[in-house]
């Protein structure tokens, strides 16, 4: 098949399942579900057909001309994109197919895969578009998919608070997003992504620095709401609320990613803007020690893993900043498949005993679910940083890249992050493969949906457990896809990344591992309650901004009710107030009336006969 | 001055005073009397003017039959008589200063309008056949009309002030 | 007398009849008001009769015609007073007030 018509399966198949489910298939949720599943294997057929082929020249169509400015669609087919595009259809089919599983008794099935295909739709043109104005449509359109699936049981309060937060949020990022993209816009009079890139004639060439560097920080306003950096990056973890796919699929995988794509996609951009770089570097490194920090003391199993994503994410934003564009992308391709690997096991705990908490899964008998606590261990293990699995490699070039470019100090925070990273993952896995003590298997609570471990939640599991595990050897590939050389390393050089991971899983095995299963901040509680609190950010939020927006939307909507409302109310009350006034003119006296024309004839009267 | 000056001038008072006494009273016996004190000076006025024949129209009809059948109707109205209800005074003025306005304009186009006299026609034209040949020649419509309104406002009256069937 | 002076005294009987007219509280001195007002009238056709007008029988007609409509009207006003009085016990104009808002 040739490229258009793959890259246009690629794109639309999952688009075609979602008005097909979402227009016809309500009463039929298990069609709904083949339809959306075919959707999504097309799409990932047509993706990988598409990656052997290799890079082809990008594909525009015209959409409309205003006065000298021309805005097309299209795809952009280079390295970067067909990679990444791969991966986010294969995951999308796994995080689907297991779905199936895992939804299996919800009454909206239709809706929650029709709202799954028409994300998986908005997220791989996102990946392919050509034209910067496409790309952000199809960004707003992933946080509307978002939305609408982290509030998918909308009936709960707080799954509809946190759907709402999480888009709004995220829309302060793209305001900022938006303003840079018209920017690109005013400066260089188009939105093509390959001639903005372009060395010569691009925008490089073309602006002065101080625009650049606005450019740049514009676009990563966007990135910081969409990947969930600090300051805007309280949204993540009120999104657990959504089921546990939808966490896997967007909020450790593509979604969040999409952000950290972005600033891939427009590298060169960044590359030539050194004080932004800069900025995103500092604010990256304290993103990834800020979650870490909260994801050491949490209970929920998925509030860790979304904590965890943010500080993944911090990480790839420090070695983009640090000018590797390779270990940037390399760690967001491993960390997809990890994280989706880990929130998927942990689907499956969920699933399985009804609760989240990381205590009662282990002590109801989490590790007695064998494919589950492998995939567990894989995933943890590529998290922390473990050799041979994917998570070190990609790891060590972040560390390589830091030290290379940054100098000393971001390399320590980072290693401290690496440290603090390998704590709280190997605490989550402590606490639920060695409890301190395990019920007897006849109680081990739960549903009862029949086998624990189905098979539709376990193959993708399985498939993501061998992509988390020997995605590191893959290295190569993918600096070759972007035109780079994979650095080399000596054993030296892996020696800290070593040494930290094994610190942390020490020092969790010390505190969870045995004894009592208290960790060691239980000592220092004031550190404790600030961690658990999430740094009192999203309080301080609360207390001001939205405090501050209520109040400004009450006054406004007084000022609507009273003036602008009222003002119409009044007047015609004031006509209706007139007219009763008016009324006693008409008061059936017939010598009035007749007094009435006397007196307008009598003016009349000495008018013509006095002056006149 | 004149015996005829005289004369005129008494019926001008007897015709003003009758009217001002037919609008000023409070009791209804007052104002009808009033009208026919200025019924009479007007037809001493139309006499005046020519015209014995329509004078004697004016006392007979207009005094003998309207204003006696006012004063029946008067009488039926007993109560309203007994009790007469009192002046309304915003009424009053407003009426006052209608008309007020309407006679200063009537005075004000009477003063500015040149009227066309002529010479007085003689005797025989002032003759009584004279009007009835008139009324049967030029101004037959008119009279037959007359005639009919008139019969139309007796039929009118009777149905009007007939007594409601009671129920058998 | 002139016939300016005619036409004054007219005008000031019709405008007396009109006040007349407006401010009673009696619909018979109502009455008694318009009549005021037709003989003013009559009184304004009977002077030009005898000053302006070739034919001095035509203001006579008129006048005639005048008394005999005035008759016929005073008639209907008169029946219709009757009723008004039978059913509701007076006849003040300030209190027949079927027709307002």
């Amino acid at each position: 098949m040739d490229t258009t018509s793959l890259i246009l399966a690629t794109t639309f198949a999952p688009f075609v399942g979602f008005a097909v489910a979402m227009l016809f298939l309500h009463r039929s949720p298990r069609l709904a579900q083949a339809v959306v599943i075919t959707g999504a294997a097309v799409a990932l057929g047509s993706a990988v057909q598409l990656w052997l082929e290799g890079p082809v020249e990008p594909l525009r169509y015209l959409w409309f001309t205003s006065g000298a400015i021309e805005l097309h669609f299209g795809f952009l087919l280079d390295g970067l994109n067909l990679m990444f595009g791969v991966v986010v259809a294969l995951i999308t089919l796994c995080v689907i197919v297991y779905s199936v599983g895992y939804m299996a008794q919800d009454p909206s099935k239709t809706r929650y895969f029709a709202l799954l295909a028409f994300f998986e739709w908005a997220m791989l043109s996102f990946v392919y578009a050509v034209d910067l104005l496409q790309s952000f449509i199809f960004w707003e359109l992933v946080g509307l998919a978002s939305f609408f699936l982290i509030g998918f049981w909308y009936q709960k309060p707080s799954a509809a608070e946190a759907a709402r937060k999480a888009f709004l949020m995220t829309r302060i990022g793209d305001v900022g997003l938006l303003i840079g993209v018209l920017v690109v816009m005013m400066t260089a009079g188009h939105f093509d992504i390959p001639g903005l890139l372009d060395p010569e004639r691009g925008l490089v060439a073309r602006v002065a620095p101080a625009t650049l560097t606005a450019i740049t920080l514009l676009i990563f306003v966007g990135i910081v709401g969409k990947s969930a950096q600090f300051p805007l990056h309280t949204w993540l973890p009120d999104a657990m609320e959504g089921p546990t796919p939808v966490s896997a699929l967007l909020h450790s995988a593509t979604m969040v990613a999409a952000g950290v794509f972005l600033m891939a996609r427009l590298y060169p951009l960044f590359l030539a803007a050194e004080t932004t770089r800069c900025i995103i570097l500092v604010i990256a490194t304290v993103t990834a020690l800020l979650a870490a920090t909260m994801a050491m003391v949490d209970r929920d199993i998925k509030k860790v893993l979304a904590y965890s994503s943010i500080s993944q994410l911090g990480f790839m934003l420090m070695a983009l900043a640090a000018g590797s564009l390779f270990a940037g992308v390399f760690h967001l391709i491993t960390h997809a498949m990890f994280k989706a690997l880990l929130f998927l096991c942990s689907g499956l705990f969920i699933h399985h005993f009804a609760t989240n908490d990381l205590e009662q899964i282990g002590q109801a008998g989490g590790r007695r679910m064998k494919l589950t606590t492998i995939g567990l261990l894989v995933g943890g293990g590529a998290l922390a940083g473990v050799p041979p699995l994917s998570g070190f490699f990609s790891k060590e070039e972040i560390f390589a890249a830091l030290g290379h470019e940054s100098g000393t100090v971001f390399t320590i925070a980072a290693l401290a992050a690496a440290f603090l990273t390998a704590y709280y993952t190997f605490r989550m896995i402590f606490l639920i493969v060695l409890p301190a003590r395990i019920e007897p298997a006849a109680n081990s609570g739960g549903t009862d949906h029949g086998s624990a471990e189905p098979w539709t939640m376990v193959l993708p599991v399985a498939v993501l457990t061998v992509g988390a595990a020997v995605g590191g050897l893959w290295g190569h590939q993918i600096a070759a896809a972007l035109n780079l050389q994979a650095p080399t390393h000596t054993l030296g050089s892996m020696l800290p990344a070593l040494g930290v991971v094994v610190l942390g899983i020490a020092l969790a095995w010390v505190d969870f591992g045995r004894g009592e299963r208290v960790g060691f901040l239980s000592r220092l509680p004031a550190l404790q309650t600030l961690f658990s609190n999430g740094w009192y950010i999203d309080t301080f939020y609360r207390a001001v901004f939205v405090r501050l927006t209520n109040w400004l939307a009450s006054l406004l909507h007084g000022v609507e009710v009273k003036g602008l409302d009222g003002g119409f109310d009044q007047v015609g009350f004031g006509i209706l107030r007139s007219a009763d006034g008016s009324r006693s003119l008409q008061s059936g006296w017939v010598q009035f009336y007749g007094g009435c024309i006397v007196l307008v004839v009598g003016a009349i009267a000495v008018y013509v006969g006095m002056g006149g | 001055m004149t015996a005829e000056m005289i004369v005129v001038g008494v019926f001008v008072v007897v015709a003003v005073a009758g009217a001002v006494m037919a609008v000023r009273s409070q009791q209804i016996l007052h104002n009808i009397i009033g009208l026919g004190i200025s019924l009479f000076g007007i037809a001493g006025l139309f006499l005046q003017l020519g015209s014995p024949f329509v004078a004697a129209m004016q006392v007979l009809i207009y005094i003998g039959g309207i204003v006696v059948a006012i004063v029946f109707a008067m009488m039926l109205s007993m109560a309203m008589t007994i009790n007469p209800p009192a002046r309304n005074l915003p009424k009053t003025i407003f009426a006052a200063i209608g008309s007020g306005l309407f006679f200063a304009g009537l005075v004000g186009l009477l003063s500015k309008t040149q009227f066309a006299t002529r010479p007085t026609a003689g005797d025989e034209a002032w003759a009584v056949s004279r009007i009835g040949n008139a009324l049967l020649e030029h101004y037959n419509l008119v009279f037959e009309t007359l005639s009919v309104v008139l019969l139309l406002a007796i039929v009118g009256a009777i149905l009007i002030a007939r007594r409601d069937k009671t129920p058998a | 007398m002139t016939l300016e002076m005619y036409l004054l005294l007219s005008a000031v009987l019709f405008c007396l009849g009109l006040f007349g007219a407006l401010a009673q509280r009696n619909l018979i001195a109502v009455l008694i008001g318009v009549e005021l007002m037709m003989n003013a009238a009559s009184l304004n056709f009977m002077a030009f009769n005898r000053f302006s007008v070739t034919d001095p029988s035509t203001g006579q007609v008129f006048v005639l015609i005048i008394i005999g409509l005035a008759a016929a009207e005073v008639a209907i006003f008169l029946s219709i007073i009757l009723n008004l009085y039978r059913q509701r016990r007076t006849i003040d104009p300030e209190s027949i007030t079927e027709l307002r808002y």
